[in-house]
């Protein structure tokens, strides 16, 4: 896994952006950037070269769930890893992300060692 | 059956006779309502509507209501808006302070790790001064509780970090709460309209709908429905990470 690849983190709360982007930072990650929601995401995501999407669900303007469609439509990001923590914990609605092509999928509250693992097991199935 | 009221009834019957022989519309209108009005159920629901009419009428009239749609729903939404902000700003100062005091534990602990390493090649280089060799086994013991010292602080310093996370879930709470007493606003004022009150608050937009049942449209579900809350947790939330693996790996993931 390459500790320079470029990640977007996507939250509405700048609290949970802060803390996923300094767990990222710990576990050796630093190229990271931020967006408060799918609206300003898509573009940055077109426009930004960027090896690894972490989005939040429920966010104003455009929600975790319409983000990932868009990515997965868009040919140029259709490959694009796409992590979800979210504190959307419905049964039907972990079906509908895995459904539209997640990649992974972290319930809110979490850890750092949740996150670490998925991000390992997300990059094993990738390059394998 | 009273007396009275057998007469009144057969002289009741009698005009209504007449007046349809006669072919007197007006005459048999009243003669038919005179007839009507006897029964206790005509009484009862014109009674009701008395009391409807009135309740609506107290209900518009009622300036505390007023009150309520123009100052009080409108400060509930601000004051929750503002605990909001103030659990924003307490949990990234919070995050703020970790942030710094990290790159502090982890220089300390470089700083003790090389230190170490030199004392270690200065000990090795005079092996038959036996004080010196005394002191930096001394100093060496004291920098490997430094070290594990700074690592004990740095786990506690993610658990603060982690634990900030309350803000975000009690956030998207609030967040509903809000939208819910719009919501109702919304309603209420539309209440005060219907009943004509002098004067109702502007309404403000309704946000997303949300049923109260528990069930939850595609529509919905795609906007997301926001964190579980324990006491209304329903069998088709997950408990924990565990259970969302399991339900993926049933899924092929």
């Amino acid at each position: 896994m390459d500790r320079n690849m470029k990640i977007l983190v996507v939250d509405d709360f700048s609290t949970m952006r802060r803390i996923i982007k300094n767990l990222l930072k710990e576990l050796g990650f630093s190229n990271i950037d931020e967006a408060d929601d799918g609206v300003t995401a898509l573009p940055m995501l077109q426009q930004g070269q960027y090896d690894f999407l972490v989005t939040d669900w429920n966010m104003p303007g455009m929600t975790g769930i319409d983000l990932l469609k868009a990515v997965r439509t868009d040919p140029a990001l259709a490959q694009l890893p796409v992590l979800m923590v979210t504190a959307e914990a419905k049964r039907e609605q972990i079906i509908m992300a895995a459904q539209a092509g997640v990649n992974g999928y972290i319930v809110k509250p979490f850890n750092g060692p949740t996150l670490k693992e998925k991000i390992e097991k997300i990059f094993e199935r990738v390059q394998s | 059956m009273e007396q009275n009221t057998q007469n009144g009834r057969i002289a009741a019957a009698q005009a209504l006779l007449d007046a349809a022989r006669a072919g007197d519309e007006d005459a048999y209108a009243t003669a038919l309502l005179g007839l009507n009005q006897d029964t206790p159920l005509f009484d009862e629901v014109g009674r009701m509507t008395r009391e409807v009419h009135e309740a609506l009428m107290a209900f518009a009239e009622d300036d505390r209501l007023n009150h309520l749609m123009q100052d009080d729903m409108p400060d509930a939404r601000e004051r929750l808006r503002y605990v909001i902000t103030l659990t924003d700003q307490a949990a990234n100062r919070t995050l703020a302070i970790v942030e710094e005091a990290m790159p502090v534990a982890e220089r300390l602990m470089d700083r003790s790790e090389r230190l170490r390493q030199e004392l270690t090649q200065i000990a090795a280089k005079e092996p038959e001064n036996p004080r010196l060799v005394t002191v930096v086994h001394t100093l060496n013991s004291y920098l490997d509780s430094v070290l594990n010292s700074g690592d004990t602080l740095k786990r506690h310093m993610t658990e603060i970090m982690m634990a900030q996370e309350f803000q975000d879930l009690s956030g998207q709470l609030l967040l509903r709460v809000i939208t819910l007493l719009e919501q109702l606003e919304t309603k209420m004022v539309g209440l005060l309209k219907v009943t004509g009150a002098r004067s109702a608050s502007q309404s403000s937009t309704p946000g997303a709908s949300s049923s109260a049942s528990g069930m939850h449209s595609a529509d919905e579900l795609r906007a997301g429905i926001g964190p579980a809350v324990p006491q209304t947790a329903a069998k088709d939330v997950v408990k924990n990470q565990d259970d969302v693996d399991d339900l993926l790996a049933s899924l092929g993931f």
